[in-house]
This record gives structure tokens, C-alpha cells and sequence, in this order.
């Protein structure tokens, strides 16, 4: 009597799991392939986790709204706690970013939530080193970005209301690769129960890093101003060479109508 | 400059080398702790946190892999948050929606978009959904990309622990997914579809 052709043992759920990862070894690999070839209801069980695996590595990969940092020294051994529960002691422990970030500022009156910086840009204060990315507070006369001098601007108008106008400044136009981008963005026209969001962008051939702000703002003087230290953005290499800052604001009203304001910077080797 | 190098470095105190580590592993840190605790801003305590320990301890570090350490620190003060949230409370849910990374990917029609967008949606919510072993186990594979080594040696337990729990996840997952046909056909729809 002719034996029936063996089929090998039906796998289970770990290991079409992991023969999916090619986590098996070479036996059981070989097994379970042998197995599947033959058995559709397995080939359809392997065909949902893989679509399952497939599903989860397609979600987008986020960035971080802020740049992670260390402190200039190694700080004394402290419980940590979320910043979101106890704000202002954890920033102090963490002696890491002070400023704001994801601000949500309505109206020009409204305070502030960032400590005042002791270092502008360019450095710190006090002989400490500056961390390496800070976010400074949008500009209400507060922290030392507004001591930078922005050299380097562009103002875009839009076009159906010149009293709508996006501004974008950087304190220089060439930057070493391992210097700190002081950007001021200014949004006028803005009614004040208006609110408008502002991204900024680092782009160069087609690749952009998005920068962190604090970007919404309401009233009349609407705007940020931050600092980005470029040795911490996932620029490509070489990290030298022309670029451009692109601030986009989506106008209010729903319309879709966005003001675009790219202004050229250089950072050297 | 690999791992090695700049954890050698930094061992002896040369920040600059570890902050390459942190420009280095700070995108897909974030998005374990993202999408281990949903809150951006949770997550971004946590990295942060799991930096300043890893620099702190870096002396500690022998000949483990830095990758591996960075991350079970990270896993670790997911749990303590976890445990936090148990005891004080569910945090109020965060916006999900800002700093998305999609660049170089072309969605021209904004129905793709809507759809595509629905379809994370549901797989973060499938995720958030499991329990915190199984969930920590699939995101450091489907995620992060771990092998299971290096998966056992974050949560350190066994191999066998690891392809359990990354198989019962997605299983778990999967079933959510598909009580939505229209958003997840299963394959033998789609090749019913294909064939009429």
C-alpha cells in the first residue's frame, strides 16, 4: 500500500511567529516551510501575522518634539519624576531644557510657562556650558533669545490680506555644524481669538528635518523664538552645505491658504 | 564610529561621544516609549530620563551592548510609569497627531491618506490594547526591530518568553484588525477579490 506523503507536525502559533522572523532554527525553519507549503489553512494563519507585523512597522516613525540632552555635569542621584505631574521640579532635577515646548499660548497676554534662561544661544551664563538644544519661550521679552540679533530675515505677505504676514529670522547665515540656530518667527494680522499653528523645517535636495517649536500663537505679535543646536538634528552627511528654512503657516479660517517663508542658511564643516 | 567606540569614550566622560549615541538611538528610543505609553510627552520624559541614566551608568557598562542596556533602561521606567498611572491615575490622552516623520513617502490622494491614517490609528489603539509584557515584547520587534536576543536581554527572560509573547501579541492584534474588513481585508479576501 502506497504510504501518504508525510506531513510534518502542524506548527504552532510561537513558531509561525518566529518563523516569520526567521527566529527559528534551521530544522524547525525548514519544518515549518515544508509544513506550510502543504496546508492552506496554516498558510493562512501565517498570512494574518504577517500582516499583522506589516501593519505595525508601517506606523510612522514620530520624532521627538524636543532634543534629548545631558547635563553639563553629572547630576547627584535623584528620583525621577514626569515632568507632566510635578513641571517645575522635574525640570530642575533634571537640569536638562528649560523653555518651552508645544507651547499653546492664547492671546498676548498669556503667561508664560518657561523659566528664564540663563544662556543665550551662543553659550551659557554663569561659566556652565549651554545644554546642547534649547527651547526658549515665544518672544514676550523673556528669555535670551531675544538678546540674538536676527541678521537674516524674510517676510512673506498673503496676497488676498497684506495685513497677514509670516517672518522668519535666523541671528546669522552661516553656521558652524556644530553652532545653534537662533530662529525668531513673526505672524501679523492675526486677529486676536485667532490662532495659527507654525512649523519650521530644515530641509536640503528634498530631505527635511522638522525643528520643535512653540508654535501657536494668537493676537497681533504672535510668535517664538527658539534655538536648535545642529550637532543634535539628524541632518544627512555630509552635515555642510546650503539649506533652507522653511517656516509654514496654516492661516486660520480652514481654507487651506498657507504662507511659506523659506530663508537660505549655510552651515559650514 | 560604531557603539563600541563611543561607548568607550564616553566611559571616559567624552560627552560629545555620547551625545552621537543619543542623535543615534533617540528616534527609535522615543518611539518604543511612544508607543508603549501613548503620550508624546510621557515618552519623551521617559527617553529623556533614559538617557540621563544611561550617561550617569555608563561606567557600569561592561561588555553588554549599549543598545540593549539604552533600552532596558527605557523599558524600565515604562513600567514605572505604568505603575505611577495605576496608583494615581490615567494621565488625560495626548494629542498623537504632531512631528510625524513622512518624508520621502508620496500620499497624492488625500482619501489614501485618510485611510492610511485610520489604519495607524486602529493599530495603535490594537497595540495600546495588550497587556505591558506582550505589548513591550512586539514593539521592540515590530518597532524597533530587535532580534530576539537582544529582545531577551532587554527584558531579560528567556527566548522562549520572548517568541510567546510576540506571538500571542500579534495574535491579539490581528484579531482586532480584522473585526475591521474594510480598513484590514484578510488575504483570503483579497484574493477573492482578486479573482472576480
Amino acid at each position: 500500500m502506497p504510504s501518504k506523503p508525510r506531513i510534518p507536525t502542524e506548527p504552532t502559533l510561537e513558531e509561525l511567529s518566529a518563523y516569520l522572523d526567521h527566529e527559528l532554527d534551521a530544522g524547525a525553519q525548514a519544518r515549518v516551510a515544508d509544513h506550510v507549503a502543504g496546508c492552506a489553512e496554516c498558510r493562512t494563519r501565517l498570512d494574518g501575522l504577517r500582516q499583522t507585523a506589516y501593519a505595525i512597522r508601517a506606523l510612522p516613525m514620530a520624532t521627538p518634539a524636543r532634543a534629548f540632552t545631558i547635563p553639563a555635569q553629572r547630576r547627584q542621584a535623584s528620583r525621577w519624576a514626569p515632568a507632566g505631574w510635578i513641571g517645575g521640579v522635574a525640570a530642575a532635577l533634571l537640569i536638562v531644557i528649560v523653555g518651552v515646548n508645544q507651547l499653546h499660548v492664547h492671546g498676548p497676554g498669556a503667561a508664560s510657562s518657561t523659566s528664564a534662561l540663563s544662556g543665550g544661544p551662543a553659550g551659557g551664563a554663569n561659566g556652565h556650558a549651554a545644554p546642547a538644544t534649547q527651547y526658549f519661550a515665544p518672544d514676550r521679552g523673556v528669555g535670551a533669545a531675544s538678546k540674538a540679533v536676527y541678521v537674516n530675515a524674510t517676510t512673506v505677505v498673503d496676497p488676498r490680506d497684506a495685513s497677514r504676514t509670516l517672518t522668519v529670522s535666523t541671528d546669522a547665515r552661516t553656521y558652524p555644524s556644530n553652532g545653534t540656530l537662533a530662529v525668531q518667527v513673526q505672524v501679523g494680522g492675526l486677529a486676536s481669538n485667532e490662532t495659527t499653528v507654525v512649523r519650521l523645517l530644515l530641509e536640503r535636495n528634498g530631505y527635511a528635518v522638522e525643528l520643535p517649536t512653540g508654535s501657536q500663537g494668537s493676537g497681533s505679535a504672535a510668535g517664538f523664538q527658539a534655538g536648535y543646536a545642529l550637532a543634535n538634528l539628524p541632518l544627512s552627511s555630509p552635515v555642510s552645505g546650503s539649506y533652507t528654512l522653511t517656516a509654514i503657516e496654516q492661516l486660520p479660517g480652514g481654507s487651506g491658504a498657507t504662507l511659506v517663508a523659506r530663508l537660505p542658511i549655510t552651515i559650514s564643516g | 564610529m560604531d557603539d563600541r567606540d563611543l561607548v568607550g569614550r564616553a566611559r571616559r566622560g567624552d560627552r560629545e561621544a555620547f551625545t552621537q549615541l543619543i542623535v543615534q538611538y533617540q528616534v527609535p528610543l522615543y518611539n518604543m516609549a511612544l508607543r508603549m505609553v501613548g503620550g508624546p510627552d510621557d515618552a519623551a520624559d521617559i527617553a529623556q530620563e533614559a538617557f540621563l541614566r544611561a550617561w550617569e551608568k555608563i561606567r557600569t557598562l561592561r561588555d553588554a551592548p549599549f543598545k540593549s542596556w539604552l533600552f532596558q533602561i527605557a523599558a524600565n521606567l515604562c513600567y514605572d510609569h505604568f505603575r505611577r498611572v495605576r496608583r494615581y491615575g490615567v494621565m488625560p490622552d495626548e494629542d498623537q497627531t504632531g512631528n510625524v516623520v513622512g518624508l520621502g513617502i508620496a500620499t497624492p490622494d488625500p482619501q489614501e491618506r485618510a485611510e492610511a491614517s485610520e489604519r495607524n490609528q486602529l493599530v495603535r489603539e490594537s497595540i495600546e490594547a495588550l497587556e505591558h509584557d506582550m505589548r513591550i515584547a512586539i514593539i521592540l520587534r515590530d518597532v524597533n526591530g530587535l532580534a530576539y536576543d537582544e529582545i531577551a536581554r532587554v527584558l531579560r527572560v528567556p527566548l522562549g518568553t520572548v517568541k510567546s509573547r510576540i506571538a500571542r501579541a500579534r495574535a491579539q492584534v490581528q484579531e482586532r484588525l480584522q473585526q475591521h474588513p474594510d480598513l484590514f481585508p484578510t488575504s483570503s479576501a483579497q484574493k477573492d477579490a482578486h479573482a472576480e
